[in-house]
This record gives structure tokens, sequence and C-alpha cells, in this order.
């Protein structure tokens, strides 16, 4: 049933169906440890990480997994995953693992992962499966670097920790902060959606 | 094999797998992980207690944990109160240095806390806050300057300075110190922490 | 207007010479006194200020006109200089300039253009500039300085409110006098320290019928019943609902910012509900929050609560029958 090639089920992740632009998935995370770019950063790996395994572990078992079952079973698989994250960054990233707290743990609730098992693994093969993957993560990756770069820039004066703003620049506080992460999403989320109506008007 | 056979053992091999998975997981990083964190505690404890060479875990209950520095000849030098109390968001632990009897801080670090950036954050300032601490006199209670004094000298000797806008954990901090070193002193009495040693200065 | 289609209350419906351009301007008339009064207490800073945030709000508001091909219509009905005086009354006199005109910029765009223009937006625009303002620049917000003077001192300063909250004012006996509160001599924001100046613009746009009576009357109550009863149990701890009523934000509050036509509720039982609401939560807040200040808040959160008495508290239409 590939309607697609191989290029444009990569691409997808990207923009057309990306998980937070467009999909609106996975907003826990998104919201919540974008305050820096490196915890968004390693944030969007650690996602990236389960999703990928999880969606080719899925893909090549799913003719085993009774349907009733499923939903467990990829649960149990996801979780496995982000716990070997949460394990592998304690152990080798303390200071990041420090700051993510307790949001690297909540992968496993993460819509993203979950829902691209449903929708993709469980009815694509392992390679298209991969690609799948490997483009939502991109996409994920990315839409919280722009969202934790805009964040830090203005709420610290600092990108990846150096100092960007001049001395003049006194930081927004308020964009490290939760409301931060609201208004800056909901900007975020507006420009996304005009572009989107130009393109198509276009179209 | 019928559904349900079926059904039980593709979980139970699912969730065999991945738990024989993670206990290797677990085993493979616990020993760097409990590393980590002890690794943590012993910087902010030469930190706080300067010229520790080694270090003794004397006490540890629930919020307060309290150990030894000892110089290179293993004489006790001062302790290390690490404590925790509620601050304005959320908990915030510090480690406080104190020489051995009780009766002066050498400094203090803060290990975890999760204030507002810009104000409450700013504990782990060294120039609003940290440097307010360094040698004080705690044999008697600490007070809070209100509000706050611009330089270090111009403070009592028993008296800590507060975070401009940021009142309320700066008064945690302190009443989450006063209680601590009254429970040490109470330790000692009891004698679950050495005081034997030789005061600093 | 271009959107003159809803019309959201029951009839009968006056039509009267009031239009929005009027009741803008009476509004700007009646915050004369208030204007009055921060010049003279803090003089250049409060001309600076004021300055400051009627042109960025004026400005920001062209702008987003501009970019959603509107007419320059509503720019001239006044409602972006009323949003640019009242956040600059309410701001620290200390405030540097470019953080007011960040707070006025984010006024305008985040807190009305944004949700499509004036008569649109849900919370009132000044405040919600003010808010940002406050979580952002916290310290540069809660830095006081005293009145009559235009230089700006880095020692420390608190307003009546702070003095109460952080330096247990009742018990120490430093609990600012009520007669300065009222005239106006103390710290505090730009436009909230004169007491009497505030009560003057009110008093006119209650007698122009700007605002409803209900809104200011039931904050007064509902803040003097929370503040009063804890009072009465140990004047010894709390301050008098006289000092609540006087300090702070309250009157700039009540009167001006709560009674905003867009972001209070429609109906008189709905606004009943508004106001005491608005009342409660300033006592709440300023007894036991961690906060000295709760104006601002209280009204923003009733103000969320606007659309929902909307709907809940409307008056029956004639005819329509009670439900069971």
């Amino acid at each position: 049933m590939p309607t697609k090639t191989i290029r444009e089920e990569f691409v997808k992740g990207l923009w057309d169906e990306n998980p937070i632009f467009r999909q609106l998935l996975g907003m826990c995370p998104t919201l919540a440890v974008t305050n820096a770019v490196i915890n968004g950063f390693a944030m969007g790996l650690a996602t990236s990480f389960v999703l990928i395994f999880s969606s080719v572990v899925v893909s090549s078992i799913k003719k085993l997994i009774p349907n009733q079952v499923r939903i467990a079973s990829y649960i149990v698989i996801i979780a496995t995953f982000v716990t070997m994250a949460d394990r592998f960054l304690a152990a080798f990233f303390y200071p990041i693992s420090k700051e993510l707290g307790p949001y690297v743990p909540l992968i496993v609730v993460n819509c993203i992962i979950l829902g691209r098992q449903e929708a993709f693994s469980s009815k694509n093969t392992v390679g298209r499966s991969l690609i799948d993957a490997l483009g939502m993560s991109l996409g994920f990756v990315l839409a919280l670097l722009i969202l934790s770069s805009i964040r830090e820039i203005l709420g610290m004066g600092t990108f990846l920790g150096h100092q960007v703003m001049g001395s003049w620049f006194k930081p927004w506080i308020i964009m490290v902060l939760p409301p931060g992460a609201f208004i800056t999403l909901g900007i975020l989320l507006a420009i996304a959606l005009q572009i989107e109506r130009k393109t198509k008007s276009r179209r | 094999m019928s559904l349900s056979t079926r059904m039980v053992a593709v979980l139970t091999s699912v969730g065999l797998l991945s738990g024989g998975f993670l206990a290797g997981v677990g085993l493979l990083t616990k020993e760097r992980i409990a590393l980590n964190k002890q690794q943590e505690i012993e910087e902010k404890i030469s930190a706080v207690v300067p010229g520790t060479y080694s270090i003794e875990k004397f006490y540890e209950e629930k919020d307060l944990t309290v150990y030894g520095g000892k110089d290179k000849e293993g004489k006790l030098i001062g302790l290390a109160i690490h404590a925790s109390g509620m601050g304005f968001q959320d908990k915030i632990t510090f480690m406080m240095g104190t020489n051995t009897s009780l009766t002066k801080i050498f400094s203090l670090a803060i290990l975890e806390q999760t204030e507002t950036p810009g104000l409450g954050a700013k504990v782990d300032d060294k120039k609003s806050f940290l440097r307010f601490w360094e040698n004080k006199d705690c044999s008697s209670i600490l007070t809070l300057r209100k509000p706050a004094a611009s330089s270090p000298e111009e403070l009592g000797t028993s008296e800590i300075n507060t975070i401009t806008g940021a009142t309320i954990t700066s008064e945690a901090i302190l009443n989450t110190a006063n209680s601590s070193l009254e429970r040490v002193r109470q330790l000692i009495k009891e004698g679950k922490v050495s005081s034997e040693g030789q005061d600093a200065n | 207007m271009p959107d003159k289609k809803l019309i959201l209350q029951s009839s009968p419906h006056f039509k009267d010479r009031d239009s929005v351009p009027k009741i803008m301007y009476a509004v700007i008339v009646s915050l004369a006194p208030a204007v009055i009064a921060s010049l003279y207490f803090f003089r250049l800073r409060a001309v600076i200020l004021l300055l400051a945030c009627v042109i960025a709000c004026v400005a920001t508001e062209a702008l987003f006109l501009w970019v959603r091909k509107r007419p320059f219509h509503s720019l001239y009905d006044g409602s972006a200089v009323i949003t640019g005086i009242l956040l600059a009354l309410t701001l620290p006199p200390s405030l540097s300039l470019e953080l007011a005109i960040i707070g006025a910029v984010v006024a305008i765009a985040l807190g009305k253009q944004i949700f499509g223009g004036l008569g649109y937006n849900i919370f009132n625009p000044a405040l919600v500039g003010r808010a940002f303002l406050q979580t952002a620049f916290t310290a540069d917000m809660t830095t006081w300085i005293p009145s009559l003077t235009d230089k700006i001192d880095t020692a420390t300063y608190a307003t009546p409110l702070g003095l109460l909250k952080f330096q247990d004012a009742v018990a120490q006996g430093i609990l600012t006098p009520l007669k300065n509160l009222f005239l106006g001599n103390t710290g505090g924001c730009l436009g909230e320290t004169s007491a009497l100046a505030l009560i003057l613009g009110g008093l006119f746009l209650l007698f122009r019928r700007v605002i409803d009576w209900r809104i200011p009357l039931g904050i007064f109550l509902s803040l003097t019943a929370f503040t009063g009863i804890f009072w009465i149990a140990d004047p010894g701890k709390y301050a008098s609902p006289l000092f609540h009523i006087l300090a702070g934000g309250f009157l700039i509050g009540a009167f001006f910012m709560a009674t905003d036509l867009v972001t209070s509720p429609l109906s008189p039982l709905g606004t009943w509900i508004y106001a005491l609401g608005i009342g409660f939560t300033i006592g709440l807040i300023r007894l036991f929050g961690g906060f000295p200040e709760g104006v601002m808040y209280s009204i923003l959160f009733m103000n969320a609560f606007v659309p929902l008495l909307n709907r809940y508290a409307r008056p029956r239409i004639l005819g329509e029958r009670r439900k069971e």
C-alpha cells in the first residue's frame, strides 16, 4: 500500500505532519523542557532514540502481536527504551539528567511515540517505519530547537550558555518560565498556520 | 493456539525480554550513577569545609545528613550539613560548612533549587547571596537583614542578607539553616555526631 | 466598525448618543486627576513613562491594523491611548524606558490585537502588559522610590503594602498613615498613590454612567468584608479595611481596570459575581499570598470567567420560563 516515495515518507515529518507544529502532539516536553537549548536538544535526542528503536521493534514484530494486546505491548517496548535513555543520561550526562528531571521518564506517555506505533509502524515495513521515525524525530528536534532558542535567547540572553546579547539586554525572565513556553508556542503555531494557509492558497 | 493463550504468551515474553534487558542496563549504569551523585556531594563538602582531605558520614535522617571533613592527618576540621527545606517553589537543598563546635559558618553552597529565575534563583549566586554567608557567627540564632544591605560589612556577625524581591526564599533558607544547626547541636549532645577535632580558626 | 452584527443583550435596546470614542474620551478625562497627581509626585519620571507607554501602544496598534489590513478607524477611538495611560499609571516610577515600551507593546499585541482587536479581548490589555512585565522583570517591577522626587535611588524602599506584608508593619507600628495614602504622598506605582485623585476620576465616570456602579461597589464590599473579619479578629496583626481600600492598586483597579466594558460581564447578576470575586481574591492574595499586592492578578483572574458568566448569568428573556 505504499503511496509515498521514501523521500516523502521522511520529509513529511519536517513540515506537513510535523509532530509539534502540525499535529500538536507531545506538548508536555515541548512546553516543559525548552527553557534552554541544551535541555531542548537533549530531550529531542532522548525522544528520538526511543521513537526510532520502538518503531523498528514494533514494525518487526507487528505480526506476532495479537490486536487486543497491541497497545499494552507497545507501551512495554516504549517504556524499555525510555528507561534505557533515562539510565544512560543519569550515568553519562548527570547535569543534563538532573535538569530534565522527571521529563525523561515521562517520554513514555509522549503521544508522538505511541501515535507513530499505532498509526504507522504497526502497518508498515521495518524500512518505512525507520524512515518515518527518523523524519518525525528530526521534525521534533528541530521544533524543540526553535522553541528553546527563542526562549533561551530572550529569557537569559544566552545561546547554549554563551552570552549572545549585549550587556544592555535585560533578560525577559518570563520566557524561561512556564508562561513564556505558552506564549512562544502560541506565536509559533500562529506563524506556522499562516505559512500553511499561504502555501495552500498558492497551490 | 487459542487467542487468549497467544495474548498471554506475547505479553509475557515482551515483558520478560524487556525486564531482562533493563536489568542488564541497570547493572551496567548503577555504579556510575551512584558515583555521580557521590562526587557531587564530595565536591560541595570540600568547597564548604576548606582543607578537607577525606570525608566521613556521621548521621543521616530525612532532609538532614551530617558529614565530617577531615584533613590529611585524619583530624576532624569541620562539619558539612546537608539539609533541605521548603523554598518558595519547591525544596531547596544546600550544604553548609561549619567548624566542629558549630559556632562559625565557613560558607554555604546550593545543591538543588527550582526558585524563580532572576529572583529566588539568586540563592545560587555568589554575589547576591552566598557571599553573605561566609564566616558567620552561628553560636546564636541567625537573623535576616530586611531590607537588604548592599555589602557584607554592613551586616551583623550573625546577620544574613535578604535577596531583594525574594524575601520568602531568603527566609526559607535561613529557617532551614537555623533548625538544622539546632538539630546538629542536639545530635552532638546525643553523641551521634562527633565534634572531636580542632577548629580551623 | 465593520463587525456590527452581534449584540448580546436582551431587549429593550436603547439607542443613545454614546459611541466608542465618546466613552473612551470620557475615560481619558476621568484619568486626568490621577495623571496630574502622578506628575506632581514623580515629576519627570511620570512624564517619561506616560509618554513612552502611550506612544508605544498607539504605534503597536497602528502596526497591527496595517498588517491585518484593517481600517485605521479604531486608532482614533482612543482605546490604545487609554491602555497606554493605564499601563503607565500601574508602573513603578523607577522603571526604565525600554521596559515600559516592552510592556506597552505586549499589552496591545498579546493583550488585544491577537484576539482580534477592541471588543474581542478576554483580558484587560493594560493588565496583560503589566503582568508580563511583572513576571519578566520582577526585580525592576518591585523596586520603588519615595514620592516627590524623580531621582532613582538604589536604596530599597517599600510600598505601604510591602511594609505590611514583609515587615509586619502593624505589629511594628510602621504602617503608612492613612492621610498619606489618601493624598498620595507615599511610594507605589505612578498612578495608584493618590486615593483622592482616583476617587475624583471614578466619581466622574459613575456620574457620566460610563462604568457600571456595581463593579466598584461589589469589589469594595467583598474586600471590606474579607479584610474586616480578620481585622476585627486580630487588629494587632491585620490592617484595617480602610487601609486596604486606600493602599495599593485597589482604587485604580476598581474604577478603571475592572470596569473595562469589553472584559466585564453583561448582566447585573454576572457583574455582581465578577465584582465580589475580584474583591475576595484581592483580600486572599494580600493577606495570605506570596505577593504584597493582588489587584492585577485578581482582575485578570476574574476576566477569565467573564465569558462563562455571560453564558450562565444571562438575564431571562421576557416570557422565558424559569428552568426547573
